[in-house]
């Protein structure tokens, strides 16, 4: 069978996984990830341990990254482009709120697809082989500030930010009308409620966490990272070590320090880091 | 030139409405804008002032010129026929009132054909698709015949308000022509090809597309008709088939240009649900 | 032996009533269309669909009353049997369109909901919301589209049927059409044609009717042979909004709720209506009619508001004759509960609020009664005889001809509400016969028939597109003919006009000999249809003036005021008798005069040549119709005397006994 006349023979199935997919796990995702961030407005410690507990699935998390969020994502991206390439917007000739939100869904998905890309290829590891893999997960704070430092880096990860939760939002209300869920226009006026109010929610904790890294003082966060780091070692049996990249320096003998030598507050020596990190000042400088 | 007397006053100077059309001679030809100057009269309509267009037979600078060739029937916006765009909007060109779109286009009234279907001439577009749309959601009820078996099933009034609305539906194509998922289909008759061929080529190009709202609500019309719902399956099938239901992209352009104001983004809803929930079915129930 | 294939030319309702029902008697079926089917003009209809119902037959009524009624209406002009089959058959069609899903409004239980209409005491009108018409159409739509994709019906859209194929014999075998988007010609052949292409309301220019209702094809059968029954009887309705392209109707309810109807008593006053005092407006109907007021019958308020404008010169318009309508004196509210549909019609093609503003209206050309002639056989019991090649059969043996455009269901005057049932009634009912007829065994046409048949199509479409030089516009001529019509041939009709009309006619036909074309290509050319169309429109112009200039009576919608018959003047008891006998006399001289068809036939000279035909009325009576008119209980009086006295002598008398006189 050729691969046009299996998507004509499928394209509903097609299209309801597409939708689903937006909302579950992709959509979720975004959900968990936002939240995630915007801890950082409790302070590094809260952040750090949250990052912590995603990383504690350990070689897991590539397999479920994967199957979970980077695999349903491209095939949300890939039917997502489809559409559009089948499609012509005319918010010219018919400027509708709906119309105007069916248009600004496709651009922000698109944005926010690009925004992704980008996201993954400086922060993560995946992104490593094209200079990318800048964010530390046992210094979650203190790098992904770092990054995010520049002004301009703030507001393309805020546009960024904003795409995909207007995405996420605007397509919760269309999904609810796609599967049925509201069907009238009264129905339909106040799933728009909600979807506005979540869509509001998820852009606060996005922007939230954006001026929180921007606001945090890289140094004195550092700090706190890497006596937790410390600690989980310690606990985990292994000694601090403060001269090793990376993470988890595998086979390093250690001694365990007493509990009542790790002082979660008070100020110890930088760790060194994937990237050079400034050390005094809370506005870091241009990268 | 053609002096007027105002209905209300005394003689006034010939007011002259500049209209410009965008003409297309066949099928496959380029389109090309034509002017021309229209007396403005009370009470006008875009229908009168093809109809003038037609009468002068001439352009704007004087030359002769073929009448515009455009859709019409009844006049009064129930046949579905004098669908247009106008001024850059679809509507339907007997209830477009020249005194309103000068008020909102001083500049005068800008005449297109409908862009999602293939121009047949001038402002004449071929919209088979429209009623092929209907074909394939078997939209009718499936009676045994004709003859005299009683009366039909007992129908509260509240069912009755609700398929009402729906039952409105004049096929003029609105709904389709500002929906930015439904796109035209076009096929051009190939050399050496039988008019059976085409047809048949024609019609497998049409069975891919999107059905379009207004196919999608005759569907939920007849899917709630205590007997129309009898065959209610085989029009889920074509509503979950290819270029069915799964194609809309929430625009709601539709409901928003319709001249009879007919819910079709409910209806659109509704039949998201059953499909929903017939997929639902399908996968587990058989 | 080939299967019977049959050519239904209109896909309004009786078109595609016959084409569901042939398609299930197996038949194969071409349906040909000027539009899409389902833009046809039976849409237009708002009001609903007479037929005795489960309700009113326990109120008293059956099938006889709604024959009663229907011919009543008519003035007796119409055979009775078809009509007694057509009130027959009227609760199976009501029920048979319910089950195709015709969305008619409910009672709270869950029955199908009637109301009343004109010319009855029964709520015998089903009715689906405002758009009764488009509701019953699309169910008969939907049921054809169901036997096209069965490949039982195949259908021809933007087809112009331009003449009937006939054989030496005279039978119809055919017809030669054309595709308007190709311009390509073709002939069919056919065990059968069905001509269902509806009313002529183009001759009258601007009419309630579609812009397909020119008649063309109802003509160019005319001039191939077929005869033509009662053209003069053409329905005026009351109440239209004028438009530079159309008449749309107005419903009379509009008066119900309280509407008012004047003039200023200046001519042409240019103020604002609104500032007009009361003093200077005249309220023609409530101070002529001050019994009835704005509530006058229809044909009575038809020619007063005409009058008022063509005799009295006091139209609200110089340019276009009109009066107003006013309900400005109604609170808004009320308005918007009780007319709120209607007034938004008002205000979509006006542009204006008629809650505010008082809305100009004027008498509109609504309705052809007179239409082809066609024949039928009466059954024992008195009303068509099911199955017959001859119900509906045009004087073309093989052409035959249903819904508006024959002339046997409607008289001298169609009563609201009686159009639909009689364009789905004469659909399905003519089907069996027409079945008989096409299935019959007989040699298959030559093929030269056809091709003369195409070729002399051919011919007169390429004379007319190389037509050089004339000069004379088609729109100005339709124009022009359209004035006329409307002047000298709707609401008042007066034999020196009618005859001079003719004449004028004549000119305007020659005139449009002299039509040159502004398109002449060969794609989509909708000026040279138009053109063949209007061509085709001075044969039946001429026969509706002729009809209408002999016809030296009143009857129905016919109303020549020269030859009215007055009420009573007299007083005292025995001068009222005295002249209450001799109205009845004059009355009686009159129907044995008057009470037959006018039949127009196409003569070769282009002038029609009229007879006439006696009516069947075996079933009911003729009686005269008294509404209004003074002295009108005296003459009932002496009426019924009469009739008791025939009786008495066993003359051919129905034996039911029905009212006489007034009925709403």
């Amino acid at each position: 069978m050729t691969l046009p006349s299996f998507v004509s023979r499928h394209q509903f199935l097609i299209y309801r996984l597409f939708s689903l997919s937006g909302l579950i796990p992709v959509g979720a995702f975004l959900v968990v990830h936002l939240l995630t961030n915007a801890s950082v407005l409790g302070g590094a410690a809260s952040f750090q341990s949250r990052v912590d507990m995603i990383h504690s699935l350990g070689p897991l998390l590539i397999p479920v990254e994967f199957a979970f969020i980077f695999l349903p994502m491209l095939f949300h991206a890939a039917v997502g482009f489809a559409i559009i390439a089948g499609g012509l917007p005319n918010v010219g000739s018919y400027p509708y709120m709906g119309n105007v939100r069916y248009t600004l869904q496709r651009a922000t998905g698109m944005i926010a697809f690009a925004f992704i890309l980008w996201h993954i290829i400086q922060l993560h590891w995946l992104g490593a082989p094209l200079g990318g893999g800048r964010f530390d997960p046992h210094h979650a704070t203190s790098s992904a500030a770092t990054v995010i430092a520049p002004l301009g880096v703030s507001l393309l990860y805020a546009i960024g930010v904003l795409s995909a939760v207007f995405h996420l939002s605007n397509g919760l209300w269309t999904i609810g009308i796609t599967w049925g869920l509201w069907t009238s226009p009264a129905a339909m006026q106040r799933a728009n409620v909600i979807s506005i109010i979540v869509g509001v929610v998820l852009a606060a904790a996005g922007l939230g966490a954006i001026g929180g890294l921007r606001s945090t003082d890289v140094a004195a966060a550092r700090q706190v990272e890497t006596r937790m780091e410390d600690f989980k070692r310690m606990m985990e049996g292994q000694a601090p070590d403060a001269a090793a990249g990376g993470h988890g320096a595998a086979g390093s003998t250690a001694t365990v320090p007493a509990a009542d030598a790790i002082d979660l507050r008070g100020p110890s020596e930088p760790s060194a880091l994937v990237i050079p990190t400034p050390t005094t000042s809370s506005s870091p400088p241009g990268n | 030139m053609i002096m007027k007397t105002d209905d209300h006053g005394g003689p006034t100077a010939a007011r002259t409405i500049p209209v410009r059309v965008l003409r297309q001679d066949a099928p496959g030809q380029e389109s090309y804008w034509e002017r021309h100057d229209v007396p403005w009269e009370p009470n006008m309509n875009v229908i009168s002032v093809l109809q003038k267009v037609a009468a002068i037979a001439r352009s704007q600078d004087g030359r002769p010129v073929a009448p515009v060739a455009w859709d019409c029937n009844c006049l009064e916006e129930v046949c579905g026929s004098c669908t247009m765009l106008i001024n850059g909007r679809t509507r339907m060109a007997c209830s477009a009132l020249v005194d309103r779109l000068l008020e909102e286009h001083p500049d005068g009234i800008e005449l297109r054909p409908m862009s999602k279907f293939p121009v047949v001439r001038d402002l004449v577009v071929d919209r088979r698709r429209l009623f092929h749309s209907l074909q394939r959601v078997k939209a009718w009820v499936p009676v045994d015949d004709s003859f005299d078996h009683g009366p039909g099933p007992r129908i509260s009034p509240e069912e009755q308000e609700e398929a009402y609305p729906l039952a409105e539906c004049m096929s003029c194509g609105c709904c389709l022509e500002a929906c930015p998922q439904f796109t035209r289909i076009e096929t051009p008759k190939r050399e050496g090809e039988t008019d059976e061929q085409l047809a048949a080529r024609r019609t497998a190009a049409f069975d891919q597309g999107f059905i379009g709202a207004h196919a999608v609500s005759q569907a939920v019309l007849f899917n709630k008709h205590p007997t129309g719902k009898m065959i209610a399956d085989e029009r889920m099938a074509a509503l979950t088939g290819p270029g069915g239901i799964q194609m809309c992209g929430n625009a709601q352009n539709c409901v928003a240009v319709c001249p009879k104001h007919i819910p079709l983004t409910r209806s659109i809803a509704r039949a998201g649900r059953s499909a929903t929930l017939w997929a639902l079915k399908k996968l587990f129930d058989r | 032996m080939a299967q019977p294939r049959v050519l239904v030319v209109g896909g309004g309702l009786a078109g595609l009533a016959a084409s569901m029902r042939l398609a299930e008697l197996g038949v194969d079926v071409d349906l040909m269309s000027l539009v899409p089917v389902k833009r046809s003009h039976s849409v237009c209809a708002q009001g609903g669909i007479n037929s005795v119902n489960a309700l009113t037959r326990q109120q008293g009524d059956n099938e006889w009353k709604h024959l009663d009624d229907t011919v009543y209406g008519g003035d007796f002009l119409q055979h009775q049997p078809p009509v007694k089959e057509m009130a027959d058959w009227g609760p199976r069609i009501i029920d048979l369109m319910d089950r195709l899903g015709v969305p008619f409004n409910r009672t709270p239980e869950g029955f199908r909901d009637q109301r009343r209409f004109g010319g009855t005491l029964y709520k015998r009108t089903a009715f689906a919301g405002a758009t009764t018409g488009q509701q019953l159409l699309y169910a008969l739509d939907e049921q054809v589209r169901r036997f096209e994709v069965e490949g039982k019906i195949r259908k021809y859209e933007f087809w112009d049927f331009l003449s009937p194929v006939v054989d030496d014999s005279g039978r119809c075998r055919g017809a030669v059409c054309q595709d308007m988007v190709s311009m390509q010609f073709r002939s069919f052949a056919a065990d059968a044609v069905i001509l269902a292409t509806g009313g002529c309301g183009l001759v009258y220019g601007r009419s309630t009717m579609s812009m397909v209702c020119t008649g063309s094809a109802v003509s160019r059968v005319y001039q191939a042979g077929a005869a033509y029954g009662n053209g003069e009887f053409i329905q005026v309705h009351p109440t239209a909004i004028p438009g530079a392209d159309k008449l749309r109707l107005m419903s009379e309810s509009a008066r119900g709720e309280g509407g008012r109807v004047w003039v200023p008593r200046t001519p042409q006053d240019t103020r604002d209506p609104r500032t007009i005092p009361e003093a200077e407006r005249f309220y023609f109907l409530e101070e002529r009619y001050p019994k009835y007021m704005n509530l006058v019958p229809r044909d009575i308020a038809t020619r007063e508001i005409f009058d008022i404008c063509t005799t009295d010169g006091l139209s609200v318009e110089k340019d276009r004759l009109c009066v107003y309508l006013d309900l400005t004196h109604i609170p808004k509210e009320t308005l918007d509960r009780k007319l709120g549909g209607i007034l938004d019609i008002y205000e979509k093609f006006q542009g204006v609020d008629p809650r505010t503003t008082p809305m100009k209206i004027f008498p509109a050309v609504h309705y052809s009664m007179g239409g082809l002639w066609v024949d039928y056989e009466r059954s024992p019991t008195g009303g068509m005889l099911e199955g017959s090649p001859r119900n509906q059969q045009t004087s073309l043996p093989g052409l035959y001809a249903i819904g508006e455009c024959d002339y046997q269901y409607h008289g001298a005057n169609r009563l609201g509400a009686n159009s639909l049932l009689s364009c789905i009634f004469s659909g399905l009912f003519c089907a069996a016969g027409v079945q008989a007829s096409a299935g019959a065994k007989r040699a298959p046409a030559a093929e030269s028939l056809y091709a003369a048949a195409l070729r002399r199509e051919e011919e007169r479409h390429e004379a007319l597109i190389q037509r050089r030089g004339g000069g004379e516009n088609p729109y100005g001529i339709h124009h022009e003919l359209g004035d006329l019509m409307t002047r000298v041939a709707t609401v008042v009709r007066r034999n020196d006009q009618l005859a001079a009309a003719y004449d004028e006619v004549c000119a305007l036909e020659e005139r449009w000999r002299r039509c040159s074309l502004s398109d002449t290509g060969n794609w989509t050319n909708q000026n040279v249809v138009f053109t063949k169309s209007l061509g085709d429109m001075f044969p039946l112009a001429k026969l509706i003036l002729k009809g209408a200039l002999l016809r030296d009576e009143c009857r129905g919608a016919h109303y020549k005021p020269d030859f009215e018959m007055p009420g009573i003047a007299a007083t005292d008891p025995e001068g009222k008798r005295r002249e209450a006998e001799e109205w009845c006399d004059r009355f009686e001289a009159n129907t044995n005069k008057w009470l037959k068809s006018t039949i127009a036939n196409h003569g070769a000279d282009g002038h029609p040549q009229i007879t006439y035909e006696d009516i069947d009325t075996s079933l009911i009576p003729p009686r005269p119709r008294l509404y209004g008119l003074v002295g009108g209980e005296v003459i009932e009086e002496v009426w019924r005397e009469r009739l008791r006295a025939r009786e008495v002598n066993g003359g051919q008398v129905a034996t039911r006994e029905v009212g006489v006189g007034a009925q709403s």
